[in-house]
């Protein structure tokens, strides 16, 4: 058999054939172990944080820049201001109940385009503002560069 | 009327007939080859499929339907710290109730001083955990796993007291997004590269 493969059919006749099975238990039995365990340690839900800090409290990550604008952005019952050297940069008021976070992502990414070096930024939220609306503005913040957020009440 | 074996009993007309099968002349053997590849396909899929949404963090947060957790898509990867969980009834450290959210209307205080007794010993902990460990000692960082309902006026007594005690980075936990970047590889992998400096 010249280059061909050997069944094991010739020679002396105690040669073990080839075309052997694989024997597939064993690694059904690893497969299934594997899933099990991965199935229980699976995270099924992403979860993701937004770093902020507490106005005048110290902050770990970014050290205060003298040259900043101050700029506070606050939400309130009637809307958001946005204000920057304690002088009113733009009022964006509630549209049909909800707030406007459109016309917020505009203004700060225009906020953005004039003061490109700018990341800190102070979020003042009013005593009856539901955590979910926090949560969307400062997610706003970050997604517009403006990362180095503080939360404070208002007043 | 005689006693007969159940099973399918055809009429007079049809018990002949070879419409139904053989009848008893053609027996199936007993020995039938199950067919294992496709169940192996299956299986790697299976594997692939679980070892691609595999986490070595794990669960860092205890998720319980009491707190529904807002989404954002600008969000960084979360990672193991002390944990406050508002929700609508009661404030809680590492799973054990504190507070509840009926009582503290009735202070005028912002600070919460079972909260801020329980952050204090958390820190206290870490930091004898961490003794001599320069990277992963305390940082002042606390997750706050607060429901999407509750007012910022809770909110803010939760972060006054993490002030008190010490905390003064606070995480605002929330779900990722459908339009957020995937920011897990870099995160899941020791050693790689942080993120460029903003």
């Amino acid at each position: 058999m010249a280059g061909g493969m050997d069944l094991g059919t010739g020679g002396k006749g105690k040669k073990k054939p080839l075309d052997t099975a694989i024997n597939l238990v064993p690694f059904i039995d690893l497969m299934a172990v594997t899933i099990s365990f991965l199935i229980m340690t699976a995270v099924w839900t992403q979860i993701s944080r937004l770093q902020v800090s507490q106005a005048g409290g110290p902050s770990q990550d970014t050290p205060p820049d003298d040259k900043a604008l101050n700029l506070t952005l606050v939400v309130s019952e009637r809307g958001y201001t946005i204000n920057a050297q304690n002088a009113v940069y733009a009022d964006i008021p509630k549209a049909n109940g909800a707030y406007d976070t459109k016309g917020l992502d505009d203004k700060l990414k225009a906020l953005h385009t004039n003061y490109p070096d700018q990341h800190q930024i102070t979020v003042q939220s009013e005593d009856k503002v539901k955590y979910i609306d926090l949560v969307k503005v400062i997610d706003e913040c970050v997604g517009n560069k403006l990362d180095a957020v503080s939360v404070s009440a208002v007043g | 009327m005689p006693i007969v074996v159940p099973g399918k009993r055809f009429g007079p007309r049809l018990q002949k007939s070879k419409i139904f099968g053989k009848g008893a002349h053609g027996k199936k053997g007993v020995f039938a080859d199950l067919l294992i590849t496709p169940l192996v396909d299956m299986f790697v899929i299976i594997v692939l499929f679980l070892i691609a949404n595999f986490s070595a963090t794990g669960e860092v947060l205890f998720m319980t339907k009491d707190i529904q957790l807002p989404t954002a898509n600008n969000g960084d990867p979360i990672e193991m710290k002390p944990v406050v969980q508002v929700s609508k009834t009661a404030i809680l450290v590492q799973g054990e109730t504190v507070a509840q959210v009926a009582d503290l209307g009735k202070d005028e205080y912002w600070n919460i001083p079972a909260l801020e007794e329980k952050l204090r010993d958390e820190k206290k902990r870490l930091d004898v955990l961490h003794e001599g460990d320069k990277e992963g000692g305390f940082k002042g960082e606390v997750n706050i796993q607060a429901d999407k309902e509750v007012e910022f006026s809770i909110i803010k007594r939760v972060m006054y007291s993490a002030n008190q005690a010490g905390y003064f980075n606070l995480n605002f936990a929330t779900l990722t997004g459908a339009g957020a970047p995937d920011k897990t590889a870099s995160a899941a992998t020791p050693g790689a590269p942080a993120a460029p400096a903003k």
